[in-house]
């Protein structure tokens, strides 16, 4: 695991298991999130990589039959507790999404879309915010003029961009990225990993990546899963130079996977 | 060449030249039905239709107090109608989709929407006529009404199944509660199909006799009165095309005519909108 100079855990998860119906997805997993670091979750498909991710923000719970049991501590509080008001834990925790999900109204208003869902402010707060949350996901040079044009307009790197300006406009502490880059071209790719590496000082980010490439590229922390276990936990430049188990190393090399 | 590839063509040819009869056969009626309501109606159509109300046979008049009567029923069914048909739609599609009432909800609505007509009107005439003792406006557009939910019901819940449920994982990961990301992200996404489905259940009510014969009846002179009776423009066709006189067949025809360009223009409406939200999710 990491060395001595390891930096402050933001969320800790202990004990987490995960079922759809009776299907377990995941099994007993534990391992840290550390504050502003970048913690990518690698592994083939079916490993339960976005379930684990999907746990987080409790986005899971839209759907019935599917469960969560363990604990998820954000800053010490298990967020899994039926106490946990998902609403308030979801302005705390922002989400990405593999395919772009702009909403169906202005960049403007998708923007201020979350808020508005927290907060009362005057027409000339929530315009500099809109503007702020668009320049910390480097689109608003490019839709300053256009900011009441559909967002469903935008390319789909822009798109992803603009659900990112989205996810910070709340100020969340943690981002959650669920293969974000996808469904991307490589130049859009680039902008969208540069992007999280700027992110990376103010926020805890945890990405789910296909992308063996990508997951060295911009995380500071790796967590391999196979088959809903976790294999291997460490420091990126650790797992990917000397993994301590052999399916990481397989897997890395690109053996199987 | 091959015989197995000429055979192939050969059934090929077959199967293509029956499916062109076919075609040619169903649209031959329609284009028959259709030029023969454009021959009739056009040669009665005149600004007395719009303006002047049934006449007694051998008089002047048109068709204005069923006119307006249709437009009045039909607007009192579709406002009452539509909030309760994207509701249920609503239900269907957010809330209880995996749920067994939802099943339950949609096996009846499905049933409702292939009831006959005619049973619906046998149906508002025990309720409403029966017990107001006399026939009048409201049961007529209560009757409508009856017609519209199922409609409103089944287009909302499938339009709105369509949309993907990324849209509302986004909304929700940004703590929006589930009432907020209907109104907000998925009514706005569907909204043209769900316009769309109330266009079709208005096309589909506005041609409806059965209904309104046992509810609303028909009235010879104008009248904007819910509680009596009230004229419709096919419950008018139908007495005027049964009775014996020539100038109450024109007017049946061009009242005919008037129904089919409305229920036409709707359909229009209705294709040109779907295609548009089906551009936009592309």
């Amino acid at each position: 695991m990491a060395d001595a100079s390891t930096p402050a855990v933001k969320v800790a998860i202990e004990g987490l298991s995960f079922y759809y119906g009776e299907t377990a997805a995941l099994n007993n997993i534990s391992l840290p999130l550390y504050a502003n670091k970048v913690t990518a979750f690698i592994g083939p498909s079916g490993c339960g990589k976005s379930t684990l991710l999907r746990a987080l923000n409790r986005i899971f719970e839209l759907y019935p039959n599917q469960r969560a049991e363990g604990k998820v501590l954000l800053d010490g509080v298990n967020i899994l507790g039926r106490d946990q008001d998902v609403n308030i834990l979801r302005l705390k925790i922002g989400m990405v999404f593999q395919k772009p999900t702009p909403f169906p109204m202005t960049i403007f208003d998708n923007v201020a879309f979350g808020l508005q869902l927290h907060e009362k402010l005057p027409r000339s707060e929530l315009e500099g915010r809109v503007e702020t949350a668009l320049k910390r996901a480097a689109l608003w040079d490019e839709v300053k003029d256009k900011l009441h044009v559909s967002g469903t307009s935008l390319s789909g790197g822009q798109q992803q961009r603009l659900c990112i300006a989205r996810s910070v406009a709340t100020s969340p502490e943690i981002i959650l990225l669920d293969e974000p880059c996808s469904a991307l071209d490589p130049i859009s790719t680039a902008k969208i990993e540069e992007l999280i590496s700027e992110l990376s000082n103010d926020y805890t980010i945890v990405i789910v990546t296909h992308n063996m490439q990508q997951a060295s590229r911009v995380s500071h922390y790796t967590a391999f899963m196979f088959l809903g276990e976790l294999i291997e936990f460490g420091a990126t430049e650790e797992v990917f130079t000397t993994p301590k188990n052999r399916k990481t190393e397989d897997y890395i090399t690109g053996r199987f996977g | 060449m091959n015989p197995i590839y000429a055979k192939r063509r050969r059934r090929n040819n077959m199967f293509l030249g029956l499916s062109v009869i076919a075609t040619l056969f169903g649209l031959g009626w329609l284009a028959m039905i259709l030029g023969t309501l454009l021959y009739e109606g056009f040669s009665g159509l005149d600004l007395a239709i719009f303006t002047q109300s049934t006449p007694p046979p051998g008089l002047q008049g048109g068709l204005l107090n069923a006119i307006v009567g249709s437009l009045i029923m039909t607007s009192l069914a579709v406002l009452a109608g539509t909030p309760i048909g994207i509701l249920v739609g609503t239900y269907l599609a957010e809330y209880g989709r995996y749920t067994r009432l939802a099943f339950v909800v949609r096996f009846v609505n499905d049933i409702l929407l292939s009831a006959p007509s005619i049973v619906i009107g046998l149906f508002i005439y025990e309720l409403i006529v029966v017990n107001m003792g006399h026939f009048s406006a409201w049961a007529g557009a209560a009757a409508l009404t009856v017609i519209v939910i199922p409609v409103v019901v089944r287009t909302t819940e499938n339009m709105l199944v369509l949309i993907p449920n990324s849209l509302r994982e986004a909304a929700a990961a940004l703590g929006a509660t589930r009432a907020h990301v209907i109104r907000q992200v998925t009514w706005r996404a569907a909204r043209a199909g769900i316009i769309t489905g109330v266009l079709l259940a208005i096309a589909r009510i506005s041609g409806e006799t059965a209904p309104l014969l046992f509810t609303s009846l028909s009235n010879q002179f104008w009248s904007a009165d819910l509680n009596a009776p009230m004229a419709s423009l096919p419950v008018v066709i139908f007495h005027m095309a049964l009775s014996p006189y020539d100038d109450w067949h024109r007017l049946a025809w061009s009242g005919a005519l008037l129904i089919t360009m409305a229920v036409l223009l709707l359909s229009i409406i209705a294709r040109v909108l779907g295609s548009s939200t089906q551009s936009e999710r592309s």
